[in-house]
């Protein structure tokens, strides 16, 4: 990727271009000063996001004193140049150049597709007439749901093989022989059955239509496009949608967006089709007798506003409870926990942070006072150590999986721990493949040989860090070779990881739901944080404490108070109950409330009555299946707020809510690194859909409370949450649309915060290290359950599958799979593509083996995709004792095939 | 036969006849003695006295030795390699390379093959000293796909040089550490150019880079490189030994040294011929090569290789040089002239090069890939008698819109068999169109091979 312009007073470059004189700044190009002086000339070798190679020779110039004509693209301007670009030779050779390359080149593609950059050059040039007539030779492959390969409409400008390896890092698209019989061929037999990621980045980057959307022959061409923030993964990237007639047909990524440079993957790029699927849900619904209804808004609003009235008052606010959504905007999980507060009054609020990353914003809370990731995805190129910690960025956040390749690429020195060789851990120069639930042992280790080798970082410490002796006694006994007998990890490989680690500065440490899915997951956070203090990779660029966020606004959702004991802007009740009380007009519950583990526990315990949940299904995606749908049976009410009829729906629903997605509305995100970007409306929503934000309006209208919450458009909303949150003050609409800013951004001249703690920490001067003593799950192996059951991830689905599950990214993972080593397979007799059942002590699924060298013997690892397979029923009940956390990283299981 | 100094390798087979010789020949002296490439028959000949004066030198005082010596690079550019070492950028905090080019390609020249095939240890005591010059402790030899047999020489001659402490480490207890390793190319005229075949080196297609930056800043492995061909490090050693003016002596003004010259074509005694750049190319071609077939004359050569522009009979009284040639209108280039007389015709001639250029452009430009095809449609389509005239035009034409417009030199070299055929036998393009056919008696015509489709 191209690196940013370098800031500061950079001297300007004195040039003259066809005689017009013109400054720019250094590190220009010829390219850029064309450009400036307003000269167009074809470049189809050229893209922003790639090292210029200067191979098409169209934008050939000369420079005064220069032997050679040269490619403006590729040559760096030098100040005193004079360039001259309509000389009769160059303008002959530009012609003669595009000739040659019209002669093979079907001419019907042209007229089907003008607006592509070699078409534009073919019409601008005149040079219809020289195009082939016939039909060109040239290998078609269709074999890809989502990329349409024609090589007869290849003119070998290599931007796509360049892209794959530069900006993907895929290495997919291949050159076979030379010359006039150059070949792009993928490493596959066929696209499909080759390494292809299917990030589309090749398709954007081709000047023809050699390699183009195959949706665009079924969808059509866009005739707008907007831009807006992917619905998928925290990492926040910024697209172009186009629509057509009401429909969304394509994706586009934005070139100088601040997180995705230009890149996408392939669920933002191309899982877009739920948006229309089949079985969306465009009525309200309310269930009786067992059967769903189709009814109006009113009627189903009025039905759940008596409802939960009723319940409230006959059991006491905190017999019911809100929860907001990792999929809805700011505003909406704003006024999703402020209905919680003020409408029903109770604390009872929470979202789907609960379940992945409320381990690591309370460890960072209380360790360094701010429970928010630390540093920004910028901090990757500058890194020249990174530590990825139980997490697959490759697959689940595939831009900075991409990112963080490429910065290996570059000579970054990469440790990662994961107990599978995942796609990282090839390139890595330690993979620490800890055994699952061993990661408090393993990270005591390393700051052990860290302390053990006085490899610390003195004067950071003396500056910044207290507790560094009641630490290092704590982690005394834990020597490398202990932590190797508990960890299956070398002690040498433990040495070596934390001694880069520690000296090959600045080390950032990235981590994800491996280190926080545990019951130890708030202490492995703590012990990540540790490493950090000790070693002095915190506020600094390329360092820092980075969760990667596993839903586009699940940041966002618990910073704006969908939490049980916070407030909106991660405020603690403590010290911002005056705030809110004063502009909600209300009294703040006192009670502490239940988070949606305690809500499970307290309806089975009969305590709890009523669950209105927005954007998720519960009853799919919470550990332990059976408890959790014996939890739900036992409520009177449970509203559901979606899509689609979600197995929560499905099973335990009396009444539905008709939403619409984030590209049907418009509001904010708030991604993994703090950044506030806005989500805008590309086509209406569909049917009777509402956004939530206006749902969440009627209800409080519905229940007597429309004065709190008379909001026209999200806007409003915002500026309510700016008015009462001092991180978002300056984060006003008019800015958020000239770009993202990074949380706290206290005023509008304020330029955001890519780094925290650069100074001080949010608690003080100082952070204090904590000591933690490791406890061992209790999902035990043995003879009855032999195997350790991994469960995550991957690229082709997301999450539940509830979105890309409805589009043709099932052709790519169709079903969920057991990855198990071979020689466990061998033994258990299973070959690959066999199905077998898991069992473990709370439930079993059924699913297809895979072979996968890259899972230790003794452990799988399976996703938890596909509802028919259901794969949360052979999950446990234990917690992280912090924060509630369930334990997805490790069951015992055993395999037993089926017949 | 033989005049001045001159020494005759007839390249038939193994077999060498004796020529007559005057001058003392140089780097071919031995090349008949059946031991000539072991370390032994080395080192009783001056074997690595070289690389022994050179490390108790400084590596500066090396390179102004090359300097002075006036040793110009022999692969084609002949550009004096003593500033191509000191242009290698010292500056630099990565390790810096000497990358030996041996992918000797270009049609009509062989002397690489012999040097290494014969002498190899001269030319791994060329890298060892150049390595010490530019303060590197690696060479790469990088090797011709085809040479496979060459190969295996140089491999012996490298093993024998690490037994004996010529490589490895602490080379004459000089504390001086250096490694040669062999890298063979997978058969491309292209792996020939400079940056091409450090693309090819760090294992990727030989294609070219865009220049600046210059290998010697940016080069293999983005370190400092210098890239060297095989004939050029063989010259080192001897500067080494006898001094750098006794080298320039040999030699006209900024021609020093002695030179291999590659005669094949219609000439009696076609090979390779060590001889002074003072020799004129007349002597060259009718002295050594014993001039064109009886009851044949001389119709034009191409001086070096099939890349420079033909000179005609009345052109040959130019001095056998870089400067000499380059003033008589063409490039000395890898000196291997290629020899034509009247039986051969000029179009079908461009045609058999454009077929060699257009099936060995990379194919990373647009204007080499596609021009190359184009031209070599036109060509084949008039030297079938199938053109018209407005073809001459668009020849010249595409030749200009492919000349200094290509990312290497391939795109020159190429379109010079077609505008130098035009410039001087146009009558006979104009004759292939104008009667449909080849006016040259059949007997006389060349055979396409086999293969060669």
């Amino acid at each position: 990727m191209i690196a940013a312009p370098v800031a500061g007073a950079a001297p300007t470059l004195s040039v003259e271009v066809n005689g017009a004189p013109d400054t720019l700044p250094a590190g220009a190009t010829i390219l850029d000063a064309l450009r400036a002086a307003g000269v167009h000339l074809p470049t189809l070798c050229h893209d922003e996001r790639l090292t210029p190679i200067g191979v098409c020779r169209l934008c050939l110039v000369r420079v005064q004193g220069w032997a050679r004509a040269v490619p403006a693209c590729s040559t760096p301007l030098l100040d005193g140049m004079r360039i001259e670009t309509n000389a009769r030779d160059l303008e002959d050779a530009r012609r003669t150049a595009l000739t040659l390359l019209a002669r093979r080149y079907p001419a019907d593609g042209v007229e089907r597709d003008p607006h592509k950059e070699f078409h534009r050059a073919i019409l601008e040039h005149g040079l219809e007439r020289e195009l082939l007539q016939a039909s060109a030779p040239g290998p078609i492959d269709r074999s890809h749901p989502y990329i349409a390969v024609d090589m007869s409409r290849c003119i070998d400008c290599y931007r796509c093989v360049r892209i794959c390896d530069e900006v993907q890092g895929q290495f997919v698209w291949h050159v076979r022989d030379r010359g006039l019989d150059t070949q792009i061929v993928p490493d596959g037999p066929s696209l499909f059955e080759s390494s292809c990621v299917g990030c589309g980045a090749c398709v954007d980057t081709c000047p023809t239509g050699a390699l183009d959307d195959a949706a665009r022959s079924r969808l059509g061409a866009a005739s707008a496009w907007t831009n807006t923030t992917c619905p998928y993964c925290g990492v926040g990237c910024e697209m172009s949608v186009g629509a057509r007639d009401g429909r969304i047909v394509a994706v586009k990524p934005v070139l100088d967006a601040p997180v995705n440079k230009g890149h996408l993957c392939v669920k933002g790029r191309y899982a877009f089709e739920f948006v229309g699927a089949d079985d969306r849900v465009l009525d309200p619904m309310i269930r009786t007798g067992g059967q769903w209804r189709c009814t109006s808004w009113d009627e189903a609003l009025t039905f759940a506003a008596a409802r939960l009235g009723d319940l409230v008052a006959r059991h006491g606010p905190d017999s019911v409870g809100v929860l907001g959504s990792a999929r809805a905007t700011n505003e909406e999980n704003y006024l999703a926990q402020k209905f919680a507060r003020v409408v029903l009054g109770t604390n009872n609020v929470d979202c789907c942070a609960r379940v992945c990353h409320a381990p690591s914003a309370a460890a960072l809370k209380h360790s360094l006072g701010t429970g928010l990731g630390t540093n920004s995805f910028d901090d990757i190129e500058i890194a020249r150590t990174i530590l990825v910690c139980g997490a697959n960025p490759t697959e689940n956040h595939p831009v900075v999986g991409a990112r963080i390749k490429q910065a290996v690429r570059r000579g970054a020195a990469l440790i990662v721990v994961d107990p599978r060789r995942i796609e990282l851990a090839s390139l890595a120069t330690c993979h620490l493949a800890v055994r699952p639930g061993t990661n408090v042992p393993l990270l005591n280790a390393m700051a052990h040989a860290i302390l053990a080798k006085d490899l610390v970082d003195r004067r950071f410490l003396e500056a910044r860090v207290d507790g560094v002796e009641t630490f290092a006694r704590s982690v005394e006994a834990w020597t490398p070779e202990r932590a190797a007998v508990v960890c299956g990890v070398d002690a040498e490989l433990i040495r070596r990881a934390a001694r880069l680690y520690a000296t090959r500065a600045p080390a950032m440490s990235i981590h994800g739901l491996g280190l926080t899915e545990h019951v130890q997951g708030t202490d492995g956070v703590t012990l990540l944080i540790n490493l950090a203090l000790l070693t002095g990779n915190i506020g600094k660029p390329g360092t820092g404490i980075n969760p990667l966020r596993g839903q586009n606004n699940v940041q966002g959702a618990a910073h704006m108070g969908c939490e049980p004991n916070t407030l909106p802007g991660a405020a603690s009740p403590k010290d911002g109950r005056a705030v809110f009380e004063q502009a909600w007009k209300r009294e703040i519950p006192s009670t502490h409330g239940l988070h949606l583990l305690h809500m499970m526990d307290a309806a089975l315990d009969g305590r709890f009555n009523a669950l209105w949940t927005i954007g998720y299904d519960v009853l799919l995606t919470n550990a332990n299946a059976s408890e959790t749908v014996r939890a739900m049976r036992a409520l009177d009410l449970v509203i559901v707020q979606d899509l689609f009829l979600t197995e929560t729906a499905r099973e335990v629903g009396s009444v539905f809510f008709p939403a619409c997605s984030s590209l049907e509305k418009d509001g904010t995100f708030m991604n993994a690194e703090r950044r506030i970007q806005r989500v805008r409306q590309v086509v209406r929503p569909l049917g009777q859909s509402r956004p939530d934000w206006r749902i969440i309006c009627d209800l409080a209208r519905a229940m007597g409370h429309g004065e709190l919450f008379d909001f026209r458009e999200p806007e409003a909303i915002w500026n309510e949450v700016r008015a009462l949150c001092e991180g978002a003050r300056g984060m006003s609409y008019a800015r958020l649309d000239r770009g993202g800013l990074q949380w706290p951004c206290p005023s509008e001249d304020h330029p955001g915060t890519s780094i925290l703690h650069r100074d001080s920490f949010a608690a003080g001067p100082r952070a204090v290290l904590h000591g933690v003593a490791y406890q061992p799950s209790r999902e035990s192996t043995g003879p009855e359950y032999p195997f350790v059951l991994n469960t995550g991830r991957s690229l082709y689905q997301f999450n539940a599958g509830t979105m890309t599950g409805r589009t043709p990214n099932n052709a790519l993972r169709p079903s969920d799979l057991l990855d198990m080593c071979p020689d466990d397979a061998d033994r258990l007799g299973l070959s690959e593509g066999d199905t077998a059942r898991v069992i473990s002590r709370y439930g079993s699924a059924v699913l297809p083996v895979r072979l996968n060298a890259g899972v230790q013997p003794g452990q799988l690892f399976a996703t938890f995709h596909t509802p028919s397979i259901f794969l949360n029923s052979t999950t446990g009940s234990h917690r992280d004792g912090a924060t509630g956390t369930p334990e997805y990283k490790v069951a015992a299981v055993r395999v037993e095939r089926t017949a | 036969m033989c005049t001045k100094g001159i020494h005759v390798v007839f390249f038939v087979s193994s077999c060498f006849r004796g020529p007559v010789m005057i001058m003392e020949p140089l780097l071919t002296k031995y090349v008949r003695e059946p031991n000539c490439f072991t370390l032994d028959f080395y080192l009783k000949h001056e074997g690595y006295e070289g690389l022994k004066k050179a490390l108790a030198l400084t590596p500066d005082q090396v390179v102004e030795m090359v300097k002075a010596s006036g040793l110009r690079g022999r692969g084609g550019a002949g550009f004096p390699t003593g500033m191509k070492w000191q242009f290698v950028d010292k500056r630099s905090p990565n390790p810096r390379y000497i990358a030996c080019n041996a992918d000797e390609s270009e049609p009509g020249t062989f002397k690489d093959h012999l040097l290494m095939e014969r002498n190899p240890h001269l030319l791994i005591e060329g890298c060892a000293i150049a390595c010490h010059a530019i303060g590197a402790r690696v060479a790469y030899v990088y090797i011709r796909g085809e040479f496979f047999h060459v190969q295996r020489v140089l491999e012996r001659a490298i093993d024998e040089a690490y037994r004996a402490g010529f490589l490895g480490r602490n080379v004459f207890g000089s504390g001086f550490d250096c490694d040669v390793y062999i890298h063979r190319g997978a058969g491309a005229y292209e792996a020939g150019e400079e940056t091409a075949l450090l693309e090819s080196l760090e294992g990727k297609r030989a294609q070219p880079r865009n220049k600046p930056p210059f290998p010697a800043v940016i080069g293999l492995y983005n370190c400092p490189t210098a890239v060297n061909n095989v004939e050029t490090l063989a010259n080192v050693p001897l500067i080494l030994r006898n001094g750098a003016e006794w080298f320039a002596a040999l030699g006209p003004e900024k021609n020093g040294g002695p030179k291999l010259f590659c005669i094949s074509g219609h000439v009696k005694r076609p090979g390779v011929y060590e001889a002074s750049m003072t020799m004129t190319l007349r002597e060259l071609i009718e002295g050594c090569a014993g001039g064109v077939r009886e009851g044949r004359t001389l119709k034009a050569v191409i001086p070096g290789g099939s890349s420079v522009p033909m000179l005609m009979p009345d052109q040959l009284d130019a001095q056998a040089s870089f400067d000499g040639v380059q003033k008589a209108g063409s490039l000395l280039g890898s000196a291997g002239l290629i020899v034509l007389d009247d039986t051969a015709c000029m179009v079908w001639l461009a045609e058999n090069l454009l077929h060699f250029y257009r099936h060995e452009s990379c194919g990373k430009c647009t204007p080499c890939r596609e021009g190359t095809d184009w031209l070599h449609k036109i060509l084949r389509r008039i030297e079938r008698g199938e053109g018209h005239m407005r073809d001459l035009d668009l020849l010249s034409s595409i030749s200009g819109s492919i000349g200094g417009k290509t990312l290497c030199a391939f795109g020159d070299a190429a379109i010079t068999p077609v505008l130098t055929t035009l410039k001087h036998f146009r009558h006979e393009y104009e004759a292939h169109i104008r009667e449909g056919r080849c006016t040259l008696p059949a007997s006389w015509r060349a055979r396409h091979a086999a293969g060669a489709r």
